[in-house]
Parts: structure tokens; C-alpha cells; sequence
């Protein structure tokens, strides 16, 4: 944003300043678990940035908080910090079909939505597919488990407290992540060193359907890349299916079709 | 130019630092310690301003009865507040639904008055070719100091409109106009803490106005009007 005055406060434990007549609140400790989470999607997006990635951001019934989002990682409100790739995708447009011709492997998105916002369900399930590292803001009844890599809920059912909370959220999500970029020994993941290991194995990747052909193969997309891979074991996959990929072939398909 | 130094907090800054954990927990730790003084700012402004907040909220329950409309305006992370404004009062999460729009998010009009003129007059220049004198005019800014606002304020009050400042710090250049006749100040000097706690002030301003429209002037609209 634009109001460029420097902050005065440091970035950990700063006081009230002049704020007069304080309230005692215990609110802190409602939030631990928030709190666990926002560190971890930090730190995850302070890696990703710091590998090249970009940010999406989306909230197709809050559009100004995804602005908010946004505007806050390109042009910081601290002066000195480094301006981070962020860019909105437009409400109103489709948000799958938008990301998936836009995002590569490595980028992040963030979308700020309830829980049974369909586009955003869709959206977030293939990021492992576009290799993105999803991060979901909502508040309400939870999305279900592994909705997202990082799902940083709130427990109000009050629309307007959550749209005050969410930008609490996302402003400390930004803060956090600007502390990661000051410890550079942690921005690059721990190397694999077990013998088989999920991420380093063939076991069960998530891909992306992107065309089928009649010899019972398919053009898909995964987070390494495209690839053509046998289809022969799954009932007439289609373009835009989520199939989990082992060995070349796709053993199972995420799409629920009578 | 001003950054932040923590790394006296931390005993592993180099680049051979590998443990994760114990930057987590510092992380979330710091984030409750945020968490908590966002909320006591919070709970502190709405205390200090509740009388402010009534007053503007009857102020703007008379110009919406008299046929006016909102006009929401403000810069970068202000610009989205003023965006929220419109959405909270066009489409409420309940209570009546008031015309309200931001002036932050035709592109068109943005970029030919900056590119025309200049950008200390994309609001004003906008206020000037929609707002009649019913008319309320809110911005946003945390410093109080924005140009282009100040200039939007002065045009507003030219025209007759109520003019309502929301800022930060000690309020600014805003809560010294003349050109406005409220200015709500969150008093604090962290752009994000202001930013979270001039939202609040939006709902509780939004739902104060609800509450004075239903309870002693509730707009009853024909049938079938727009």
C-alpha cells in the first residue's frame, strides 16, 4: 500500500505504543493452533518465494481481500523490505481453468474463502498436480482433512469479526514470512535421505488429465512436468481428471462419477 | 529507510542454520503476542471512539434517507478497505442493503485521471463528476496524510457531502482538516495493527447505521424500487 510511513514497531514483541485505556484479553491463547499453523505456511512461503515462486491470490466472494493480499507482498508497507511476487486472479473469472494456465511448479496460492466454496475446493485439490503449495484462510465449518497444505481456520461463524480476523491473518502471514527470509540455512528444504521416501518415489503422485488418446494413453500433468502414462486401469478418464500416477500408469482416479 | 533487526533473538542466523522448530515456535509465539495486542488496539478503539461512531452513523442514516449514496475511497491495502465498504453496504451479511460504491476500482477512470492529470486527483475529479450534495464520502488511510484524499475531501465538502476520515497515528493531515466534519483515528504507529482495527471500525460504524436505520427511520422503499 501506498501509506508509506515506516513502521515504528520492531517485528517481534512490540509495545502499544500510545495506546490509551487497554483492555486485559486472554486471546492469545485461542489462537495457538492458528498460530502453529500461520508459522509453517510462513515458513513454507518464504521457501518458495525464495526458489523463484509466485503467489496467487484469490477470494471469489471477498475479492478486496485477495487485493489485500496481494498488494501487501508487492509493495510492503515497511519500507526495506523486498517486494515479493504476488497477483490476484479477478473474481468473476474461472478460478481452476485461470490457475491452471497460469501457475507453474512452484508457486503458491492463497485463497481466503468458506469452506463450501466449490471453486476454491476444486482449485486447491490439484495443486498438488501444478505443484503449488496451497494455503486456505477461511472460517466457519472446516474444510475437510488435507483440503490444503496449510488451512488456517477460524471458529467464528460472525462474517464480519472473520473478514476482521482474516486480515490479522494474512498481514502476520506476511510479517512471519519476512523473518523466515532472514534465516537463509532454513529457505531450502532438508535434503531427502531416507532410503524410499514419498516425495522422492514413484508412490502415487497426483496428476492432471490434460488430453486422452485411444490407444489408452494420456497426456497428464504433475508437478514435474508433463508426461504421457498408461490409463488402461481407470474407467474413461477425461480431461481436467485428478489420476494418482505409479510407475507410469495411472492406478486410481480422485474424480467420483456414477 | 527503516528494517527491522531480530536477529539478536535468534542464536543461528547464519546460513548453516537447519533445525525448522525452533524458528516455528518463535513464530507463533510472536504471532500470539501480535494476535493479542491487535485485539486489545481493537477492543481500546471501539471503547474510546463509541460515541464518535454513533454520531457518524446517525449523520449518515440522515443522507441515505435523504436519497444519498456512499462514496469509499483510499490507497493501496485502503483501496481494498474501501472496496470492503461498498460490498459490506450494497450486499450486507444482513440489515439493509445501501448504496454504496468505491472509487478505487474502475481502472479506466484511474489511469486516465493519472495519466491526464495526476494522481492527486483521481478521487476528487471522480467526486466531482458523481457526488450531489446527500452524497457521504468515507476514505481510508492509515497516515492521514494521502494527497489525493485530502484533495477528495475538500471537493466533498464543496459539493455539500458528509465527509467521514478513517485514519491512523496521531490522525494527520485528515483529522485536521476542515474539510471534515469526523475524523475516526486508530492511535497506534504499526500500519497492519491500524489497517486491522480500521476495519472493525467500518463494522461497528456499519452496524451502528443498521441499528439506526431499523430502530427510528427505517427507509421503507416502494415496491419494486431500484
Amino acid at each position: 500500500m501506498t501509506d508509506v510511513r515506516p513502521d515504528l514497531t520492531p517485528l517481534l514483541g512490540d509495545d502499544l505504543g500510545a495506546l490509551a485505556g487497554t483492555h486485559p484479553a486472554d486471546t492469545g491463547r485461542a489462537v495457538t493452533g492458528l498460530t502453529a499453523d500461520l508459522a509453517r505456511a510462513s515458513l513454507a512461503l518464504a521457501r518458495r518465494f525464495a526458489a523463484g515462486g509466485t503467489l496467487w491470490c484469490a477470494s471469489p466472494s471477498w475479492s478486496f481481500h485477495a487485493h489485500h493480499v496481494a498488494v501487501e507482498f508487492v509493495h510492503p508497507v515497511i519500507m526495506g523490505k523486498r517486494a515479493l511476487p504476488a497477483v490476484v486472479v479477478p473474481s468473476g473469472t474461472d478460478l481452476v481453468a485461470t490457475l491452471r494456465a497460469t501457475v507453474r511448479p512452484g508457486d503458491m496460492v492463497v485463497a481466503v474463502a468458506d469452506a463450501h466454496d466449490d471453486d476454491v475446493v476444486d482449485a486447491m485439490r490439484r495443486g498438488p498436480a501444478w505443484g503449488v503449495e496451497t494455503v486456505w484462510l477461511g472460517a466457519g465449518p472446516r474444510p475437510g482433512a488435507g483440503a490444503a497444505d496449510h488451512v488456517l481456520w477460524l471458529d467464528t461463524d460472525d462474517p464480519l469479526v472473520a473478514s476482521e480476523q482474516f486480515v490479522r491473518i494474512y498481514h502476520l502471514l506476511w510479517e512471519l514470512t519476512h523473518v523466515c527470509f532472514e534465516h537463509t540455512g532454513l529457505l531450502t528444504p532438508p535434503a531427502c535421505d531416507e532410503e524410499v521416501c514419498i516425495t522422492c518415489s514413484d508412490e502415487g503422485r497426483l496428476a492432471e488429465v490434460i488430453s486422452v488418446d485411444d490407444l489408452g494413453e494420456a497426456l497428464v500433468r504433475t508437478a514435474e512436468g508433463r508426461e504421457r502414462i498408461d490409463v488402461s486401469l481407470i474407467d474413461s478418464p477425461r480431461a481436467g481428471d485428478l489420476v494418482l500416477v505409479h510407475a507410469g500408469s495411472a492406478i486410481g482416479s480422485l474424480e467420483d462419477r456414477p | 529507510m527503516t528494517t527491522e533487526s531480530t536477529a539478536f533473538l535468534y542464536p543461528f542466523i547464519e546460513g548453516d542454520e537447519r533445525d525448522a522448530e525452533s524458528l516455528l515456535t518463535d513464530l507463533a509465539t510472536s504471532a500470539e503476542a501480535k494476535w493479542d495486542q491487535s485485539e486489545r488496539l481493537r477492543q481500546a478503539t471501539l471503547d474510546r471512539c463509541h460515541d464518535q461512531i454513533a454520531t457518524v452513523a446517525a449523520d449518515m442514516a440522515r443522507r441515505f434517507e435523504a436519497g444519498g449514496q456512499l462514496f469509499a475511497f483510499g490507497n493501496g491495502g485502503s483501496a481494498t478497505d474501501a472496496d470492503d465498504v461498498a460490498q459490506l453496504f450494497t450486499r450486507p451479511p444482513w440489515g439493509q442493503a445501501l448504496p454504496a460504491r468505491s472509487l478505487a476500482t474502475d481502472h479506466a477512470v484511474l489511469t486516465a485521471l493519472s495519466n491526464d492529470i495526476g494522481f492527486d486527483v483521481v478521487f476528487s475529479r471522480q467526486l466531482e463528476a458523481h457526488g450531489r450534495a446527500s452524497d457521504i464520502a468515507v476514505a481510508l488511510s492509515t497516515s492521514g496524510n494521502s494527497e489525493n484524499l485530502l484533495k477528495a475531501f475538500a471537493q466533498a465538502a464543496r459539493i455539500g457531502m458528509l465527509t467521514v476520515g478513517i485514519s491512523g497515528y496521531d490522525g494527520g493531515r485528515m483529522a485536521a482538516s476542515a474539510a471534515l466534519e469526523h475524523c475516526l483515528v486508530v492511535r497506534s504507529d504499526s500500519v497492519h495493527r491500524i489497517q486491522e482495527t480500521q476495519a472493525a471500525l467500518v463494522h461497528a460504524l456499519w452496524a451502528a447505521l443498521q441499528s439506526e436505520l431499523d430502530t427510528e427511520h427505517r427507509i421503507d422503499r416502494p415496491e419494486g424500487a431500484p
